[in-house]
């Protein structure tokens, strides 16, 4: 325990002065670009709102990634998984009618995220249990299918592409109707909606899973010694498919909730990486559903942050993401250092 | 030019940067190292290649700058994926997203006023430049583009599956400890291999920016090193089915833009998404058994008991 809070905080250390080397090589003074980093987290509602919706969406796709991972799996996925959340969410969210009622559409926007996700992630698990090919190299791949079919989707009136009235058309769907929206939670001038509900409730939700179940305990058992597993008469193959697809119904729930926000449309590159940066979530938090919770909050304050330091102090935003990735690279080359750290 | 030589042409100019990546990768992922870092190091290497011929003026020294920029960052892959025996998919996602982070930060503040960087041009070879379509293709490219082929072909002489390194790479990433037993020195082969992806990425990145569009720009790559990797993945571990996905990589990419000529109108997506799903289904085995070197992504440790 000593050993993990010495590697992170050393992390930490190390993240903070590559961040502000990469402030002052951005020509900003320390006190300047950390003041536009705290404004860009907690200077205004808007703010905010955006970073908690930003930690929903990696939190969603780090819960699932705990998930697998319990039974051994790594589902490196998530961002094609993501991508087919959002094209299913999009395909229901569209076609509608218009006098659907709100809770009725949401549901249905939700449901057929998850299964968009669950489906692309089941391609992944079938090859996996059927035919042992490794998933992390599959659901690497299909990301980038996943991104393709984006493209496909929104390049297509035949699609999702809304139609081309002149050539100024953008290649991006229609608007979701009103009622496939997710409402916001309140605030004045904040954007936040209710994804972060959700993610909340997966959270929890998934550490009850983990800890006070018998499908809990048996997915533990899998992802200890999935031989073992077997002589004990567990349902390896069908434990493990399940909780990869699992882990892709919520990263694809994760793409409904980015369709389900302002501008409410499908478009290219709608995934922006967070796919690839939920799953660092989930392995920083090792299994923990708390720290799944924690690390999306400072990832997503972080991205929010970023976003302040270009506009205010003219940092590069890319500043953000080569302190997050030095985070990272600090953490897992650490491994060793750890005692009795699970790989 | 007709339209079917301009497809050749534009996908062996795309092929060449994948070609030579991913002979790298297959020599490292045969010894057991996954480095799916090819990509940052091609960006990384594009990034130093054009920093360094902008400021000297030379496309030489940016090469050289390229070299170095790859070395150091494949030796960082090195250090974390054999001497640490940290995750090798982790910390390989990681250096692309702080090679993207790093090149996009340091272009903001370095190239200020204009992105075009002196680079090298092409060197006709006589006669064999004249054969029809496949003469400008192939026999048309600059010095660099010869190089990386000749690193290639040289890579696969050497490392071929019947030479001692051949079989000494196989024999360690097939089984380290049985490997280490007989007297191999696992580790350190494994941190070369890894310094040698350095080597031909760092090359197909400076053949990106230097050679191809004597630029650099944001993201330059865009995945052509994912790709490389999946080239390896594709050809099942094996030089010629490599080269064959490689080939089949270029041409697809290079179609994106020579379709309309054929009368072909597939959406780009397609074209986009092929060389991934190839990729799929070679590793999925619904074509012929797939035989990953078992212990890809194994870190080894003498002391370590599984």
């Amino acid at each position: 325990m000593r050993r993990d809070l010495l590697v992170y905080g050393g992390a930490v250390l190390v993240a903070v002065l590559v961040g502000l080397a990469l402030a002052a090589g951005g020509g900003a003074a320390p006190d300047v670009a950390g003041r536009a980093l705290w404004d860009g987290m907690f200077g205004s509602p808007y703010a905010f709102g955006s970073a908690l919706n930003t930690t929903a969406v990696l939190a969603l796709i780090a819960t699932g990634f705990t998930i697998a991972h319990r039974a051994g799996l790594v589902n490196v996925g998530g961002e094609g998984q993501m991508a087919l959340g959002g094209i299913a969410a999009t395909a229901v969210g569209v076609s509608l009618p218009a006098g659907t009622p709100a809770v009725l559409a949401l549901t249905a926007l939700l449901i057929a995220g998850f299964a968009g996700g669950a489906l692309w992630a089941g391609v992944a698990a079938w090859l996996r249990v059927r035919r042992g090919v490794n998933e992390v190299i599959t659901t690497l791949l299909l990301n980038f299918v996943g991104l393709c079919l984006v493209l496909l989707a929104v390049h297509e009136e035949a699609l999702l592409r809304q139609p081309v009235t002149s050539a100024d058309t953008l290649p991006q769907s229609e608007p979701l109707v009103e009622a496939a929206r997710l409402p916001l939670l309140g605030p004045p001038e904040s954007p936040a909606t209710i994804a972060i509900v959700l993610a909340a409730v997966s959270v929890i939700v998934a550490a009850l899973l983990l800890r006070h179940t018998a499908t809990g305990t048996r997915l533990t058992a899998v992802g200890m010694s999935e031989p073992a597993a077997a002589r004990l008469g567990l349902p390896v193959g069908r434990l493990q498919a399940g909780s990869l697809a699992v882990a892709g119904g919520l990263a694809g729930v994760a793409g409904a909730t980015l369709i389900a926000t302002v501008p409410y449309v499908l478009a290219e590159h709608f995934t922006s990486g967070y796919g690839f940066t939920g799953l660092v979530v989930g392995l920083l938090a090792r299994g923990s559903l708390t720290a799944v919770a924690g690390i999306s909050l400072a990832f997503g304050l972080l991205a929010s942050g970023g976003i302040n330091l270009q506009l205010a102090a003219g940092v590069p935003a890319a500043s953000v993401q080569v302190v997050q990735s030095v985070l990272i690279i600090c953490v897992a080359g650490a491994v060793i250092f750890r005692k009795g750290a699970a790989r | 030019m007709s339209a079917f030589a301009e497809l050749v042409d534009g996908g062996v100019r795309l092929a060449i940067p994948l070609l030579v990546a991913s002979a790298g990768e297959l020599v490292s992922e045969r010894a057991g190292v996954l480095n799916m870092s090819v990509e940052g190091i091609m960006l990384t290497g594009a990034f130093a290649g054009a920093v360094g011929a902008h400021t000297t003026g030379s496309a030489s020294a940016g090469l050289l700058c390229a070299l170095v920029a790859g070395l150091l960052a494949a030796a960082l892959q090195a250090v974390l994926s054999v001497t640490l025996r940290a995750d090798q998919i982790v910390t390989g996602v990681a250096a692309n997203a702080l090679a993207l982070g790093a090149t996009t930060y340091g272009a903001r503040l370095y190239f200020t006023e204009g992105r075009t960087v002196p680079g090298f041009d092409p060197v006709a070879l006589p006669l064999l430049s004249d054969i029809p379509v496949i003469g400008p293709a192939l026999f048309d490219q600059s010095v660099l583009g010869y190089g990386c082929v000749l690193l290639t072909v040289l890579l696969a002489v050497l490392f071929g599956r019947r030479t001692g390194f051949g079989l000494a790479v196989t024999a360690i990433g097939a089984d380290a400890e049985t490997a280490d037993r007989s007297g191999l020195p696992v580790n350190a082969v494994r941190f070369g291999a890894v310094l040698l992806v350095g080597v031909t990425s760092a090359l197909a990145g400076a053949h990106l920016a230097l050679a191809d569009v004597h630029a650099f720009t944001d993201n330059l790559t865009a995945g052509a090193g994912y790709l490389a990797v999946a080239a390896v993945i594709a050809g099942r571990w094996r030089a010629w089915p490599t080269l064959a996905a490689c080939a089949f990589f270029g041409l697809a990419q290079a179609l994106q833009f020579a379709a309309p000529a054929f009368g072909i109108h597939l959406p780009t997506a397609v074209l986009v998404m092929s060389p991934y799903l190839l990729a799929v289904v070679a590793v999925s085995g619904l074509v012929g058994a797939s035989r990953a070197p078992a212990g890809l992504t194994r870190p080894f440790a003498r002391e370590a008991r599984a």
